[in-house]
């Protein structure tokens, strides 16, 4: 299985990709992550550079095609599912974090514990919406912590603002729009948000203070596991 | 848009969300029901308009309605001024395509007057501030009454309170005197029966029935309103109403198939009895046929607002997201047609978020974000996209990455 980190766990939240890795090694799951690992090409995508997306994807596909992929980014996730099946016609046998963490819980290979912590979830649209993968997340919240929802959940979920390219070319309205989710968060009586894409966290974090707690799912997770 | 504006419009949308909520809590089957009658509605109109505008102009023409097709804005600015040129004053009901045509500056630069009659919409002619409406069926969402009293006294030159029954009695006396001076009548259809001939409006505050009655009626609609029936029309109207208002029913449906008319005397048709002798159908182009092409999506559209509702985007920069009175990603979506690449540009483009809410909330499910998507690579192909966005692409291009260090 190939772990691919996706840019802000790569670069930005090296805890991500660190607290993964440590959850994967914990449940005995063998993987290599790329040493030259590149883009996904949800960014440009979204943004209308098809052509040159398309040469970052071929790219990409060359050491992913045949592989199992393991991706932390609800972005790549939502890319290597359905736009490569959509443009480059091959189907990626791709699977989510929070997917891989539920089956592993499932399976036994990871043991976990509760704790009475209040925490809500924040849909990530590409996950979400996009993927319709709303469940996975919350079963593993539901047995390690206590989970709380924002009023706008699920299919309904408030976008964190930063998607599609508006956090670079438009700051203000993403820092805006984030204003609004941590407040969704603040009606819900909560002030740890945990979300499963490592671009919404960048984003949330860098809207809100110290009051706040942003978290990949995995950084919750990997501090809830029995260790043996 | 101001932080204060921001925040009566959420304000408003939040009061609108709850009804909308209750609503559809007690008739969900109802309205999902509905929503599917109407989805294949609008996809054989889309399918089929070319028929539609041909049955269309046969049919009104047998109903004495005149047909007059315009193929740009331009065009139909020219034929409404034909009409018009002698009035000093006409009539005008709430409409995104007379707003699209531009008709309001065009005829204050030819000095006729244009009075809107729905109060919201009267609210923002007369505040200078104002860019447009916040909300097809709540323009003036974005103000509070403090501040639409301002507006108010300051249009009349004396103090008018802030509380609403003292606002509308002053907006209602002055724009019922000045309509008491027209002798045209503008308005906008929200459905029309190309098969039956007939145009169908909804309102709540009455306006239509005065406006509509004036010796000239003037419908300026897009070929995107044409469906098949009366009955198909009204489940499309019932539907918008439900969508932009929460309520099942408006106060008013107005189906118009034909002028004011009596044969009592010995069946000599007269023409004009009580409402007008004149019904004058535009049925604008401008842009759609090219819609239609690769974006017939688009055109499903009924205009309800809901999408704008849950926007992240719209609800934090409100109408400077969207292009007069087509309002958020499906209304950016929309100026590409009707105007052209640089407007769909500068109307915010590249603004979106492409989060799909919009689509969960409208009736019709369009995919704005996918439709946001293609146009996006269009723009880029033009050479129009933000700067940040290229340095962005060629550092990924160059080392994989995204970010700058
Ligand atoms: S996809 Fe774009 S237009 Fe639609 S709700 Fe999201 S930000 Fe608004
Ligand atoms: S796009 Fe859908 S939700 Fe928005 S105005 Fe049109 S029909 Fe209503």
């Amino acid at each position: 299985m190939i772990y691919f980190r996706g840019c802000v766990a790569r670069e930005k939240l090296k805890r991500i990709s660190r607290d993964t890795g440590e959850i994967l090694k914990l449940a005995g799951i063998e993987y290599t992550i790329l040493e030259n690992e590149e883009c996904c090409g949800s960014f440009l995508l979204r943004t209308g550079f098809r052509e040159d997306a398309e040469k970052v994807m071929d790219k990409t596909l060359k050491d992913l095609e045949g592989e199992k992929i393991l991706t932390s980014c609800a972005g790549c996730y939502k890319t290597f599912s359905k736009d490569y099946k959509e443009i480059l016609e091959v189907e990626l046998d791709v699977i989510h974090s929070s997917q891989l963490f539920k089956e592993l819980i499932e399976k036994g290979h990871l043991e976990v514990e509760s704790i009475d912590r209040k925490v809500t979830y924040h849909d990530p649209c590409h996950l979400g919406r996009h993927m319709e993968e709303y469940d996975t997340p919350r079963e593993i919240l539901d047995k390690i912590t206590e989970l709380v929802e924002m009023e706008r959940n699920r299919e309904n979920s408030r976008c964190c603002g930063a998607g599609a390219g508006v956090r670079s070319a438009f700051p203000e309205i993403t820092s805006k729009i984030a204003e609004m989710r941590l407040k969704d968060a603040d009606d819900a009586g909560v002030n740890t948000i945990i979300t499963s894409c490592p671009f919404c966290i960048l984003n949330l974090e860098s809207a809100c203070n110290d009051d706040y707690k942003i978290l990949d799912l995995s950084e919750i997770l990997f501090k809830r596991l029995k260790r043996t | 848009m101001e932080e204060s504006r921001l925040n009566a419009m959420k304000r408003s949308f939040s009061i609108l969300e709850d009804r909308k909520k209750r609503l559809f809590r007690d008739d969900y089957e109802c309205i999902n029901e509905l929503s599917d009658r109407v989805k294949s509605i609008r996809k054989y109109s889309i399918s089929n308009l070319e028929e539609l505008i041909k049955k269309a102009e046969k049919r009104f023409t047998e109903n004495d309605i005149e047909v007059i097709f315009a193929e740009s804005a331009d065009k139909a600015l020219d034929e409404i001024y034909k009409i018009v040129k002698d009035e000093p004053i006409i009539g005008k009901s709430k409409s995104n395509t007379v707003n699209e045509i531009g008709l309001s500056t065009f005829l204050m630069n030819k000095g006729i007057e244009l009075v809107e009659t729905d109060l919201g919409d009267r609210i923002i002619q007369l505040d200078e501030e104002t860019k447009g409406p916040s909300h097809p069926i709540g323009p003036a969402a974005h103000l509070n009454i403090k501040e639409i009293a301002r507006i108010a006294s300051q249009k009349f030159g004396e103090f008018i309170a802030p509380e609403a029954r003292a606002i509308l009695d002053a907006l209602k006396n002055d724009v019922t005197k000045r309509l008491s001076k027209c002798n045209v009548g503008i308005t906008g259809a929200n459905s029309i029966a190309a098969e039956d001939g007939s145009l169908i409006m909804v309102h709540n505050e009455g306006n239509i029935n005065i406006v509509s009655m004036k010796e000239i009626h003037i419908v300026v609609a897009g070929i995107d309103k044409l469906v098949r029936s009366v009955e198909d029309a009204i489940s499309v109207v019932k539907l918008e109403t439900i969508f932009a208002t929460g309520k099942k029913v408006p106060a008013y449906m107005n189906v118009i198939s034909s002028p004011s008319k009596t044969a009592d005397i010995e069946q000599i048709l007269l023409k004009g009895m009580y409402g007008p002798k004149r019904v004058i159908l535009i049925l604008l182009d401008n842009g759609r046929r090219e819609a239609l092409k690769e974006y017939d999506e688009c055109l499903l559209c009924i205009g309800c607002g809901s999408c704008i509702v849950s926007c992240p985007v719209y609800n934090v920069t409100g109408y400077e997201f969207g292009y007069r009175g087509y309002l958020g990603g499906r209304g950016i979506t929309f100026s590409r047609f009707i105007t052209d690449n640089q407007t769909c540009f500068d109307s915010g483009l590249f603004q979106c978020t492409e989060c799909g809410l919009c689509t969960l909330e409208c009736p019709v499910n369009i995919k704005t974000n996918e439709i946001i998507e293609r146009l996006r690579r269009e723009s880029v192909e033009k050479g129009k996209y933000p700067k940040k966005h290229l340095e962005t692409a060629e550092r990924i291009k160059e080392k994989g990455s995204p970010f700058e260090d």
